[in-house]
């Protein structure tokens, strides 16, 4: 594309805006860098260099860490996660489609209640929910952190979901209900399909909050065998005071599989995320 | 707010079906938002600890005693500061910063690069990056303190998290490192969306970027302007973990924010009830956040 560059930018402003935008872009990447390649350093030699690139690659840092406990911390955030996703996504879908194609009482107040949910912070919730939890027996098991998550993800989901099928002509569904296809067919049939490319984008927005989600598992869960890679790298920056490498070498392990999603879906990551407060 | 409202002539049959749809996220959405939320007012009138079976109804006794909590004015201070600080550089810089980008002021790969770095930080977790900014600070250790020592700035090193005056604001620090690039992303699709060729049209008079910027950009997204404004107000509220990570509220309390005042009450010192309270002083404020949002996009 031809680049439309302002004619009246004088050379000085360019190399100015240059150097801004290259400041913050080090700024930005390089505590990440800073992190990679020091969580392949012992302690003394991130002292003595903590700019250098390791003089030994300790690999074992790795290997360490991931035997201290974040193998568990990634397996328990792969299973809330994609729990929390999957039931997120079932229930805006449905909620979504009998908002946008279905005329029944009350719809425009119960579109409000759900969009509702968006404002109220976690910590409103916090303590009745720590004292349900307890009394359910479900304190300290995987449902304290899917069920909450779930719950608080509904409204920002449900809301993309419907934006995204209002674009859908109301014909498709009218022909086939002429056909006599019932609304669970035409959900799961012409709905369904047509809505995959914002269930991408929302299903990996919410994967992404639940991943990174802190004051639940903080509050609904004590075990290693329950905690998830949030409260996981806290325990374990506490008990690895001492040890930096492998403490960094734990904290690059936990935000790996995000970095990577990232960088393979980029398009989609940034398209998702943006497409909620932009009309 | 949507199309066919209330006034339906729906039948209680049809009504059914819809309600059954809609049931399950409503059913979520009451058992674990809107319920504790409610419970959560009825709590702060109450005095009691996580496993006592006594509870002692005492009225408004928590709110006077939130009131005259010096904490609590710390507390309110520090989100206020924290919402001001984020408004100015998650609105204000990183708007500017969207409009360079989208102005082709860079050649497309090189504003594609920029806006993936500046984007990077906000898809990590923030304990991570809590915890990662920790370690950047620590004093003499730290890159921050080492950096300074190499440019011959020696004399500004400090603990930056372990002194009273400066915890708070290194913590916002972070904060705006992790976000402005997110919010900058969300502006930049918003100006892709105001017509080329009113800038354009400027451009041909001779107007400066500057001048486009204030005259189309700035009216082009205001709409924009408005939601991100209250997206980081409602944000800096409940702003919880980075705190929780970074300084716990400390040193002697001169970080604390709502959240971490609020936690700390339920989970370490358990006073329930007064932890309720706090809760409800944020329920009350996150809810007119978001009535004031509802009458300004009602307004236009």
């Amino acid at each position: 594309m031809a680049a439309r560059s302002f004619p009246a930018l004088a050379v000085a402003n360019r190399i100015l805006l240059w150097a801004v935008f290259l400041t913050l872009a080090v700024v930005c990447i390089y505590p990440m860098i800073w992190l990679f390649l020091n969580a392949f350093k012992t302690t003394n030699d991130m002292f003595a260099a903590t700019w250098g690139l390791p003089k030994v690659w300790h690999w074992e840092n790795f290997s360490t860490a991931w035997n201290y406990g974040i193998s568990r911390y990634l397996l328990n955030s792969l299973i809330v996660t994609t729990s929390t996703v999957l039931i997120e996504l079932t229930l805006a879908t449905m909620a979504a489609y009998a908002l946008v194609v279905m005329d029944f009482r009350a719809k425009a107040a119960i579109y409000t209640l759900i969009l509702g949910g968006a404002i109220l912070p976690p910590e409103v919730s916090l303590i009745p929910l720590f004292r349900v939890m307890a009394e359910t027996g479900l304190y300290n098991t995987y449902f304290a952190l899917i069920l909450p998550n779930v719950a608080f993800g509904l409204p920002f989901t449900t809301f993309l979901i419907r934006a995204y099928m209002t674009g859908i002509p109301g014909e498709l569904r009218e022909a086939a209900l002429m056909d006599g296809a019932g609304e669970a067919r035409i959900f799961r049939e012409v709905y369904l399909p047509l809505c995959r490319p914002i269930l991408a984008s929302a299903g990996l927005i919410s994967a992404m909050r639940v991943w990174n989600e802190f004051i639940f598992a903080l509050t609904f869960v004590e075990s290693e065998t329950v905690k998830t890679v949030t409260i996981g790298v806290m325990s374990f920056a506490v008990a690895l005071r001492a040890d930096w490498g492998v403490l960094m070498a734990g904290l690059a392990l936990s935000i790996l599989p995000i970095l990577a999603t990232f960088l393979v879906m980029q398009r989609q990551f940034v398209g998702g995320l943006t497409s909620g407060a932009v009309k | 707010m949507p199309d066919r409202s209330d006034h339906t002539q729906a039948t209680w049959r049809q009504s059914l079906q819809g309600w059954l749809w809609v049931a399950p996220a409503l059913l979520f959405l009451v058992v674990f938002v809107y319920g504790p939320a409610l419970t959560n007012i009825r709590f702060s009138m109450f005095s009691f600890s996580a496993m006592s079976l006594d509870w002692d109804f005492v009225g408004f006794d928590n709110y006077l005693r939130l009131w005259n909590d010096p904490k609590f004015t710390t507390a309110l201070a520090n989100n206020a500061i924290y919402a001001a600080i984020s408004v100015t550089c998650q609105v204000g810089i990183a708007l500017v910063l969207a409009a360079v980008l989208e102005a082709r002021v860079f050649p497309d790969f090189s504003a594609n690069l920029f806006r993936t770095a500046l984007f990077l930080p906000s898809i990590l977790p923030v304990v991570v990056v809590g915890l990662v900014w920790q370690l950047l600070l620590t004093p003499t250790t730290g890159l921050i303190d080492q950096i300074l020592w190499e440019t011959g700035l020696a004399s500004w090193s400090k603990a930056w998290l372990g002194e009273p005056d400066t915890a708070i604001f290194a913590v916002i620090f972070v904060s705006q490192w992790q976000w402005t690039g997110y919010i900058m992303a969300l502006f930049m699709v918003a100006i892709r969306a105001v017509p080329r060729d009113l800038y354009e049209a400027m451009e041909i008079d001779g107007a400066s970027g500057v001048q486009q910027f204030w005259h189309i950009t700035v009216p082009g997204v205001r709409e924009t302007i408005l939601i991100v404004t209250i997206i980081t107000i409602l944000g800096s509220l409940k702003v919880f973990d980075i705190v929780w990570v970074m300084t716990a509220g400390g040193p002697n309390h001169s970080s604390e924010v709502l959240g971490t005042m609020m936690y700390r009450a339920a989970f370490r010192d358990d006073m329930v009830g007064y932890s309720s309270t706090i809760a409800t002083v944020i329920f009350f404020i996150a809810l007119t956040i978001g009535l004031v949002q509802i009458k300004l996009q009602k307004d236009r």
